[in-house]
């Protein structure tokens, strides 16, 4: 089982299934938040239904709207089941924290090439830690 | 975090229930990134489109807004970029949806709180300002990088929440550009040519946005050349900020912490990247539509000046906007009201074009408005917009202004 080790990071602890790519992520310029779907067409993850999905992403990127569209994507059970990235910005760790969505980042390698699509993920924000249970 | 008697005593609901949800959200997010303590806030900007609110986001502000007045006192002077006012537009851009009526319930949630709703996007010049130095609680990602880089006020984005929650406790974590160390530049450039116009200057902030692509680079550019104007300089900044997340930045012997190379990177020694003409010409490649018909010419992003309407009256006067083009030219209500003493938009609406106020393009259900029209090919001179309106599944063009209007002219995208 390996296990990964990010900063102490925001929400509560949840398993579930990782989709994963090293591009960067902003809720506003890359999804659909209608449909659930990746949306921009030069994304890795262009077409993916994303919700209920972990996503491993490289770097929040982009404006403001993240802080406020998480909260809404949550109550319309549009949302991803919880983030990792290798580097959050203020935004998108206010917006999890407004949400309440999982969120941890700075890990000790890059996130995005140590999980795979389809990994089965256990994580723990209050720790910091990631496991992969596949 | 250290909490001083003051913001322990909000924790602890001394201070009504607004401060204790805010000093507990910020409390959240300052561990997050290793903040040691709050910082007081004199002013918030705080971003409230309809669009990214959501219906979670008002109704969360009509819960604080419905509290008694003892529970939810401010302790900050905050503005709100509210947008999507102007009804005649909106009902054709959007047939069918009451926006007007939607929006209402946010801005008498947040004019109840004490908000100032004053409906300019990205107000950095219009309303009170912090000084060079000052903390300060902002949430739009331009005006971040505008107050950070171009005025030396110190920032983190303050998204939509978190602005809303500095407001009610006066203070934001400190950690960040809050600290000296942080607005140090951590990447060198230096443009071997002079852009030539807002949008080159644009694209220059789109290519250092994607080369660092992390809210904590701060980069430093080296120009030839005139010195940029503010507008060039804003251009940059919120493309930057579009496309990589930064928030900060130096262009030496013209913003203010960049005196010279050794002030700007702390005295660190960085070598800097060459960016040439032959990059912006890549870019723009990547856009293309010469030739294309043209849906929408959406002029905005950031809101336009005085002198660019004067622009585009003179470019539009005596000619027609194709019928099958639209042209929309966003402004803040102060500036289309001026415009309109002196004639101005007048003759862009005798053109076929809209002088539209209140809200951004981009910011207001961009993606259902071309879903509503079927429009796909878009010009605009904000290349930040370029980047947003991509995603809602346009086909940007890029282009300056008198391209964008020959081209809305002409009804197809001009060379």
């Amino acid at each position: 089982m390996n296990e990964f080790k990010g900063h102490v990071g925001i929400g509560p602890a949840v398993e579930g299934i990782a989709l994963a790519a090293h591009d960067n992520f902003s809720t506003r310029y890359d999804l659909d938040r209608d449909r659930g779907i990746v949306s921009r067409p030069s994304h890795k993850l262009y077409g993916e239904n994303y919700v209920g999905r972990i996503l491993v992403l490289n770097a929040a990127k982009g404006g403001v709207a993240s802080a406020w569209m998480l909260r809404e994507m949550v109550r319309k059970e549009m949302a991803p089941l919880a983030l990792l990235l290798n580097d959050a910005n203020p935004v998108m760790a206010q917006g999890a924290a407004f949400a309440q969505l999982p969120l941890i980042d700075r890990f000790d390698t890059d996130i995005t090439a140590a999980i795979r699509t389809g990994d089965h993920l256990h994580i723990d924000p209050a720790q910091g830690l990631v496991r992969v249970l596949r | 975090m250290k909490l001083n008697d003051l913001e322990q005593s909000m924790l602890e609901g001394a201070h009504g229930r607004a401060a204790q949800w805010a000093i507990d959200y910020q409390r959240s997010v300052g561990t997050f990134f290793d903040a040691r303590d709050f910082v007081p806030v004199r002013v918030i900007h705080m971003s409230t489109d309809r669009e990214t609110m959501g219906d979670a986001g008002v109704a969360f502000l009509e819960e604080l807004a419905a509290l008694p007045l003892e529970e939810r006192r401010p302790r900050a002077f905050a503005t709100a970029d509210f947008r999507g006012f102007d009804e005649e537009t909106f009902r054709f851009l959007l047939p069918g949806r009451d926006l007007v009526a939607q929006s209402a319930e946010a801005v008498d949630a947040l004019g109840k709180l004490g908000v100032v709703t004053s409906h300019a996007y990205v107000n950095d010049h219009s309303v009170t300002a912090p000084a060079f130095g000052e903390a300060c609680g902002y949430s739009g990602t331009p005006s971040v990088v505008y107050m950070n880089g171009i005025v030396g006020a110190r920032c983190n984005f303050e998204a939509g929440p978190s602005s809303l929650a500095a407001f009610f406790t006066g203070r934001v974590p400190r950690y960040g550009f809050h600290l000296d160390g942080a607005r140090h530049a951590t990447h060198a450039f230096r443009l071997d040519f002079t852009p030539a116009t807002v949008v080159d200057w644009g694209v220059v902030g789109a290519l250092i946005g994607r080369r660092l692509n992390s809210y904590w680079s701060v980069p430093a550019i080296e120009i030839v050349g005139d010195r940029p104007t503010v507008l060039e300089l804003n251009h940059m900044a919120l493309s930057m900020a579009s496309y990589g997340s930064i928030a900060m930045f130096h262009v030496i012997g013209v913003t203010p912490e960049a005196p010279d190379w050794e002030t700007a990177c702390g005295g660190k020694t960085l070598t800097p990247e060459t960016l040439s003409q032959s990059d912006l010409d890549k870019f723009y490649d990547e856009w293309g539509g010469a030739g294309e018909k043209l849906d929408v010419v959406a002029l905005a992003t950031p809101q336009l000046d005085m002198p660019e309407i004067v622009q585009i009256a003179e470019l539009l006067d005596g000619s027609t906007v194709h019928p099958d083009t639209t042209l929309l030219v966003y402004t803040p209500i102060e500036i289309k009201e001026a415009c309109a003493r002196i004639g101005l938009n007048g003759v862009i609406e005798r053109a076929g074009g809209r002088v539209v106020h209140g809200h951004d393009f981009f910011a207001t259900f961009a993606k259902e408005i071309r879903e509503a029209h079927g429009w796909e090919r878009l010009m605009t001179h904000s290349v930040k917009a370029v980047n947003i309106c991509e995603g809602y599944g346009y086909k940007p063009t890029p282009a300056a202004i008198p391209r964008c209007i020959e081209s809305a002219i002409a009804g197809k995208v001009l060379p």
